[in-house]
Order: structure tokens, then C-alpha cells, then sequence
């Protein structure tokens, strides 16, 4: 059995337009699933969906076997964290450490404990030294530091990260997504993640392509970047190992290896045969 | 919006920082009343005596509160200018273009003057010493026995709370619309009425439409977090009563005392 279970689920803002439509997959335990496709393809609503922030009405799914309706749902929500990609619209708390207290106010954490609980999560994410900080004193990337901190506080199972580092300068970004590496390479945090960042895609252990609010493709990242065609068709990108493959492709020369250095081997060695 | 004192929390270490929101919020309201009740100049000079050994255990400036009062300017002229046209008794004490200013009038607003006065500097003292984010703890405290009609007090305290966290979030968001206004040539500066109304417009429809995005998704953030109105959580700040805070309210009561007394024996 899955962790994550989502079985033709569709949901739609008005009557016109579908933005998730008859959607089904899997995410087993202790995964890194990366969700990519296009700006309405229906991404962020299918994570809005998983962490029941929006009603399942067609379809279900399913957290460990259960399905989630509106009388677990308070439950469920102690199981899975979720980043949103504006780092000033999820920071609640007046300073880093009222933020991280927030999720443990509602778990009905004792106030006594909660330092401790705070301190150990801060250090987590390296913020240990900006606790009495205001969020107006804290770069974007920090702010999703502490976002993640404050979800990770609450001792979830699954987190799911909506474009966490779109909003994010080039030093954030690296920050955050090292973070997120960190904890998908543990088995107990299951992670979802919607992104562009196609690099990111690769670290991941499973792909979900939507386009126009349907499954277009579910398989391994590197299955999935085999077909840049079929990429195209959709207008996503590839990343730039497949555009080589792809160039060499044309001149007949065809390259196996998974990384950059792997291509230049195959290529000396076929050279030199020559 | 830098130069604006009252209601501003000046963040230092003093005994009356340290006290608990709560009985300074108490004193708040005893020594106000105390300021209402008396007739006589000399509670007046009392109280501002007392404030004075206040501000100095709060350690801040007589200047600070001087310039509390500023905003006050404008209302004590037409406090004067009303008295002076309906007020006729006692002595006329001089004529100004054949208008009698009777002593009396005179006297009046300036007793109601130093009274307000003395209001400002209490409630100064009590902002500029408490953090806004305890004030609300205390504000929340003081509403509680309303929860008993249903007065959801906790869920107000965090509005207050979350609009506190966010004013310098929308302050900064101003001034990059202004910006961003500017650059495409909207003047916020010169013109006419309508053309400053229509320059003020395009600053306020993106930042409410902003600010109601911002709602949406710190309501979600909110929610995904475990956060459901009106439903029992711990806090995180717990405040504590000491020693301290009951000597505090107990010379606030006292205070209020003399003043009730000096009605009848003074």
C-alpha cells in the first residue's frame, strides 16, 4: 500500500473549466515526487487538494489507507506540512521564534516544552543564531527556513513544498533546496514538490508531468526527459544533458551516460576508436 | 510616519518595561480615572509628580512626551475658542476686538487641557513601555471573562496580533507601488484635486488587491498549520504575575484614592 493514494480526482473553480481533471497517482513512503508542468496546468491546486485545503469532491485520496474527508481532516493536518511560495504570507508569528510556535500552539504543545522544541528545530535549519529576529529583518530564503522549521516542528510525514523557491534569490534557492535534499534522502519525511526547476527534478526519485490539469506523464525523472519531444509538445523544458543528448543524437552519435563528465568519456572513447 | 510618538514602543530594559501588560494595563485604567475625578489643581500636581518618578524608572525622556502632545495642539485651541464664546462668568480678564474672555473660561480649558494632557503621558507611558505583541496578550486577558458571551477574545487578539506582524510588510509594499507608479509617470506630489485623487487611486486598488491576495494565502499557511477558529490551543507566552505587578496596581489604587477622597476634603 502507498503512503498517498489519489484516485480520479478532479476539481474545478467555476463550472467552464477543469483545473484538476480525473488525476491518478501514487507517492510511496519516504519519496521525493517532483510535480512539474506549466503555470494552470493544475499543479498548486493538486497541493492544495493533497493537504485538504481545498474539498476532495471527485475522486479521493487516500493518506495510509484512509481516506480524507472533512470530519479527519484536523488529523490529517498534524501529518503533512505544507511550504507555500510567498516566504511574507507564511510567516504568522512576530518573530522566528513565535512563528515556529504557532503550529505547536495548535498541537496543544505545553508551553514549557516548547522552547526546547523551538531551539532544536531552529538549529535544524541553521536559524538558531536569528531566533528574536523580526520577519522584516530576514531574507526571503531565511523566511522559508523558518516555514520549514515551523512544519517540521509539528513532526509531519509528509511536506509538500508549492514552488517554495520560485519567490527565492540565487543564494535562497540553493539554501532551500539543499534543505529539501537533506530531508528527502531520510525515510520518514515523504516529499512532494511542485517546481520549474528542472535541475531539481533530477534529484527526485519519481516525476508527475500535468499539462492542462491531466496526468501527461508519471515515470523516473531520466524516463521522463528521454522523450524530449513529447516535453515540447507541452512547451516544458529539458534539461540541458538531454538538449546534448539530443544534439549529438542528430549527428548520429547516440550517448548513454547520465551526467555531463559521462558524456565527454563516451565521446573520447568513441573518438579514439576512430 | 517615523516621527509619529504616540502609541510608538520604545524597546529598552527598564522596571517598567518588565512589568506584566496586564497591570500596567490595569493602572492604565485606574490612574485615567484618576485624572477625571478631581477638581483641584493640586491632585493634577500630584499625579504629574508621580508620572514623573514613572518616567523615570521607564527610563524615558521628558522630550518624548513632550512631543506626545503635538498631535493635541489643535484641539486645545478650539477647546479654547468654544469656551471663550460660551462661557460668561467671573472676571473678564481681557477683550480681544470688543469679545469679552472671561477668567473662568480661561481656567476651564485649561483644566480640561492639563487633564487630557496628563491622559497622553499615562497612555505614552504604557505604549512606549509594552511590547505591542504583550499589549495584545494583555488586551486578551482584560476580554476573557467576555468569552462567557460568546466574545471571541483569543481570535481578536490574533487579528491584532497578525495586523501588527504585517504593517511593516505593507508599509514596504507601499512605498514599491508608489515606485512602480512613479516610474510610470503618476505625480503623487503637484496637481490638481482630481488629478492627486486619481494618483492616490493607483496606489490604493494594487495594494488592497495585494493585501487581499496576501489574506487568502496566509489563511491557507494558517490553516494547513492546524490553526481552526475558536478551537482551544496552548500559547506559547504565558504571563505570570509577581510581586512586583501587585505593588504596581496596589499605588495605582492608591492614587485613585487620594484623588476620589480629594472631592471631599479638599
Amino acid at each position: 500500500m502507498s503512503l498517498i493514494e489519489i484516485k480520479n480526482v478532479s476539481f474545478s473553480y467555476n463550472e467552464t473549466k477543469k483545473a484538476v481533471n480525473d488525476v491518478s497517482f501514487d507517492v510511496e513512503q519516504g519519496s521525493y515526487v517532483t510535480v512539474i508542468g506549466h503555470n494552470g496546468s493544475g499543479k498548486s491546486t493538486l497541493a492544495k487538494l493533497i493537504a485538504g485545503l481545498l474539498p476532495v469532491k471527485e475522486g479521493k485520496i487516500l493518506i495510509d489507507g484512509k481516506e480524507v474527508n472533512e470530519e479527519n481532516i484536523s488529523s490529517m493536518r498534524t501529518r503533512l506540512g505544507i511550504v507555500f511560495q510567498n516566504p511574507d504570507n507564511q510567516f504568522i508569528g512576530s518573530t522566528v521564534r513565535d512563528d515556529i510556535a504557532f503550529g505547536l500552539e495548535n498541537k496543544l504543545v505545553k508551553s514549557e516544552d516548547m522552547d526546547a522544541i523551538i531551539d532544536e528545530y531552529a538549529k535544524k535549519v541553521g536559524l538558531e543564531a536569528f531566533l528574536n529576529y523580526e520577519p522584516q529583518n530576514l531574507s526571503g530564503g531565511q523566511k522559508q527556513r523558518v516555514a520549514i522549521a515551523g512544519i517540521l516542528a509539528m513532526k509531519p510525514d509528509i511536506i509538500i513544498f508549492d514552488e517554495a523557491t520560485s519567490m527565492l534569490d540565487p543564494k535562497g534557492k540553493k539554501e532551500i533546496k539543499k534543505l529539501m535534499y537533506d530531508l528527502a534522502s531520510g525515510d520518514d519525511i515523504t516529499i512532494i514538490s511542485i517546481t520549474h526547476d528542472i535541475e531539481e527534478v533530477l534529484q527526485s526519485d519519481d516525476c508527475v508531468v500535468l499539462n492542462k490539469g491531466k496526468l501527461f506523464m508519471h515515470d523516473k525523472p531520466e524516463e521522463v526527459f528521454r522523450n524530449p519531444e513529447k516535453l515540447r509538445q507541452i512547451e516544458l523544458d529539458v534539461p540541458f544533458i538531454e538538449k546534448v543528448r539530443e544534439a549529438f543524437a542528430k549527428h548520429k552519435i547516440k550517448l548513454n551516460a547520465d551526467d555531463l563528465k559521462g558524456m565527454v568519456d563516451e565521446l573520447c572513447r568513441s573518438s579514439s576508436k576512430h | 510616519m517615523n516621527n509619529l510618538v504616540f502609541g510608538k514602543y520604545i524597546p529598552i530594559d527598564s522596571l517598567m518595561h518588565k512589568l506584566d501588560p496586564r497591570a500596567k494595563l490595569i493602572g492604565l485604567f485606574l490612574m485615567i480615572a484618576a485624572v477625571f475625578v478631581p477638581k483641584s489643581w493640586w491632585v493634577f500636581l500630584v499625579i504629574a509628580l508621580v508620572l514623573t518618578v514613572a518616567l523615570l524608572f521607564a527610563k524615558i525622556g521628558i522630550k518624548m512626551i513632550v512631543q506626545s502632545f503635538k498631535p493635541m495642539i489643535m484641539m486645545m485651541i478650539f477647546l479654547l475658542v468654544i469656551n471663550s464664546l460660551t462661557v460668561k462668568t467671573g472676571d473678564v480678564m481681557f477683550m480681544i476686538g470688543g469679545f469679552a474672555v472671561y477668567k473662568d473660561a480661561v481656567f476651564n480649558t485649561l483644566f480640561v487641557v492639563v487633564r487630557l494632557l496628563l491622559m497622553i503621558s499615562i497612555t505614552t507611558l504604557l505604549t512606549a513601555t509594552t511590547n505591542p505583541l504583550d499589549l495584545t496578550l494583555g488586551i486578551e486577558w482584560l476580554l476573557k471573562p467576555l468569552e462567557a458571551v460568546h466574545f471571541p477574545a483569543h481570535e481578536v487578539a490574533m487579528m491584532v496580533s497578525i495586523a501588527l506582524r504585517f504593517i511593516p510588510t505593507i508599509i514596504e509594499e507601499t512605498m514599491r507601488i508608489m515606485n512602480a507608479q512613479k516610474s510610470r509617470g503618476v505625480d503623487f506630489e503637484n496637481g490638481r484635486l482630481s488629478e492627486k485623487i486619481s494618483a492616490i487611486l493607483s496606489l490604493i486598488v494594487p495594494l488592497f488587491s495585494v493585501a487581499f491576495e496576501r489574506a487568502y494565502e496566509l489563511a491557507d499557511a494558517m490553516e494547513a498549520r492546524g490553526y481552526v477558529p475558536g478551537v482551544k490551543r496552548t500559547r506559547y507566552h504565558v504571563l505570570k504575575f509577581s510581586f512586583r505587578d501587585f505593588l504596581f496596581i496596589f499605588i495605582c489604587v492608591l492614587i485613585l484614592a487620594f484623588s476620589i477622597a480629594s472631592r471631599f476634603y479638599l
